[in-house]
C-alpha cells in the first residue's frame, strides 16, 4: 500500500475516535445540562420570593441599618469567580477570565479550578477557593458564602462582588459581573433582581393593611441581608452550573458533528487516492503487456 | 376564599396549592393562618406545617426561614423541606449517623470550620424535625 493511503487511514481512525469521545462527552453533559438548567430555574424561584419578601419588609419598615448594607471607602475589591472545573466548553473560561482579569485592586475568592489557575496564574491576590461539586447543594455554597461575609465584616476586602456565567439559554451565556455587599439599598437590590429576572417590577402582592412583624422587624431585618447573600450566591453558582453543561453540550455537538464531516472527506480523498492507486496498477499491467 | 400556600426551598418548589388554613411553627410558637389574616412577616423555626384543605390534612417537616402573610397568601422559604409522606426514615438515621460521626471527628480535630459545622448541624436539625414530624403520625392514622 503506498504510503499516502496508510496516513489517510490513520488520520480517519483518529479523526473518528476523537468524534467518539467528543460524542461520549455531548451525551454526558446533556444529561448534566437538564438538571443544571431545572436546578437554575427553581433557584430563581427561591431567589424572587425572598426578595419579594425582603420588598414587602423594607417597604412596611422604613430606614434601617445594618453592616452589610453600610458603604466604605473601597480599597480592595472582593470578587468571587465562578467557573467550571473543566475546559471543553467553548469560550465560557476565557470570557471569565478575561471578566475577572479587568478589575483591578482586587482579592479574588473562587469556586471552580479554571478560575483559581488562572488568577494563580496571573499572580493575582487569591484568598481562598472552594470546590463545589456538580449538585451545586444551598450547603455547599455555604462555606464560601460565610468566608465572605467574614472577610467583608472583617474589613478585608470593601466589597463583594460575583463574576459568573449567567444563563441566558442553551445557547447563550454571559459572563456577568454583579455587585452584592454593600448592599446600599435593599429595594434596590430586590428590585435589581427583578430586572435581571426579568419578573415584573411591581410587588406581587398588594395588601394596604399593617403588616405585624414577629418577634420584631428589627430581628427579621437582621437577618434577612445575609440570607439574601447567601441566596445569591448559591443562584449564580446554579447560573455558572447551568451555563457550563449548556456550553459544553454545544461545544461537544460542534466538535463531534465537525469530526464527521472531517471523516467524510478523509474518506472520500482516502477513495479517491485508493482508486488512483488501481488504475495506475492496471496501467502499469497493461503497458507491459503490451511491451511484450 | 382560601388561602394560597407556596413553601420554597433553594432546590425546588416543596409545596403548592390551595388550603382553607395553615398551621406555621415560628421562633414564638405555632401559629394557624385563616383567610384575611392581616399581613405578617416572621420568622420560620425548624418544624412541622400542617396545610389543611376540604379536611384533607398534608404535613411537611421544614427547616428554618422565613414566612409572609399578605393577601391571603402564604409565602415561606426555607432551607429545606420535605413532605411527611416522603420521609425515609431509613435514609434520615443513615444521614444523621453519618452527621454525628462528622461532627465528632470536627470536635477533636484541631482547627473546626464552623460553616462545616453548621452544615452537619443542619442536617441533624432537619433529621430531628423529620422524625418528630414522621412519628407524630402513625400509618393507620393517615387518611
Amino acid at each position: 500500500m503506498p504510503k499516502g493511503l496508510r496516513e489517510i487511514r490513520n488520520r480517519i481512525k483518529s479523526v473518528k475516535s476523537t468524534g467518539q469521545i467528543t460524542r461520549a462527552m455531548q451525551l454526558v453533559a446533556s444529561s448534566k445540562m437538564k438538571r443544571a438548567q431545572d436546578a437554575a430555574r427553581h433557584g430563581r424561584d427561591y431567589a424572587e420570593l425572598l426578595g419579594e419578601i425582603l420588598e414587602t419588609a423594607m417597604s412596611k419598615v422604613g430606614e434601617f441599618t445594618h453592616p452589610l448594607l453600610t458603604k466604605r471607602e473601597v480599597k480592595v475589591r472582593g470578587v468571587l469567580l465562578i467557573t467550571p472545573d473543566k475546559g471543553m466548553c467553548g469560550a465560557l473560561n476565557s470570557n471569565l477570565v478575561r471578566a475577572a482579569s479587568e478589575i483591578s485592586n482586587a482579592a479574588f475568592v473562587t469556586i471552580g479550578r479554571k478560575g483559581k489557575q488562572a488568577m494563580a496564574r496571573a499572580g493575582r491576590t487569591l484568598l481562598a477557593d472552594f470546590p463545589v461539586s456538580d449538585r451545586a447543594n444551598f450547603s455547599e455554597v455555604r462555606p464560601a458564602t460565610e468566608y465572605l461575609l467574614q472577610a467583608f465584616l472583617d474589613g478585608k476586602v470593601d466589597t463583594v462582588e460575583v463574576i459568573y456565567a449567567y444563563f441566558k439559554n442553551t445557547l447563550v451565556q454571559s459572563p456577568r459581573v454583579q455587585k452584592l455587599l454593600p448592599a446600599d439599598s435593599l429595594a434596590a437590590q430586590a428590585h435589581d433582581l427583578r430586572v435581571r429576572l426579568n419578573l415584573p417590577t411591581t410587588a406581587a402582592v398588594a395588601d394596604n393593611r399593617d403588616m405585624i412583624f414577629e418577634p420584631s422587624a428589627q430581628a427579621i431585618l437582621e437577618r434577612l441581608p445575609a440570607l439574601f447573600f447567601k441566596q445569591a450566591v448559591h443562584q449564580a453558582v446554579l447560573e455558572s452550573k447551568a451555563s457550563e453543561h449548556s456550553a459544553r453540550m454545544v461545544a461537544m455537538k460542534a466538535a463531534t458533528d465537525n469530526s464527521k464531516k472531517i471523516a467524510s472527506a478523509l474518506s472520500l480523498e482516502y477513495n479517491k487516492a485508493r482508486q488512483a492507486a488501481i488504475t495506475q496498477e492496471i496501467l502499469e499491467l497493461t503497458a507491459g503487456a503490451a511491451a511484450q | 376564599m382560601p388561602l394560597t400556600v407556596e413553601i420554597v426551598t433553594p432546590d425546588r418548589r416543596a409545596y403548592q396549592g390551595e388550603a382553607d388554613s395553615v398551621t406555621l411553627p415560628t421562633e414564638l410558637g405555632n401559629i394557624g393562618i385563616l383567610p384575611s389574616h392581616l399581613p405578617l412577616t416572621s420568622i420560620l423555626a425548624p418544624g412541622e406545617v400542617v396545610v389543611v384543605l376540604q379536611g384533607k390534612t398534608t404535613r411537611l417537616a421544614v427547616d428554618q426561614g422565613f414566612l409572609r402573610v399578605a393577601a391571603d397568601k402564604v409565602s415561606v422559604v426555607t432551607e429545606a423541606a420535605i413532605d411527611e409522606a416522603k420521609i425515609d426514615l431509613k435514609a434520615v438515621e443513615q444521614g444523621e449517623a453519618r452527621a454525628r460521626e462528622a461532627v465528632a471527628a470536627a470536635r477533636q480535630a484541631k482547627e473546626v470550620d464552623p460553616a462545616e459545622v453548621a452544615k452537619l448541624e443542619q442536617i441533624l436539625r432537619f433529621a430531628a424535625v423529620q422524625r418528630l414530624v414522621k412519628g407524630r403520625t402513625s400509618p393507620g392514622l393517615t387518611d
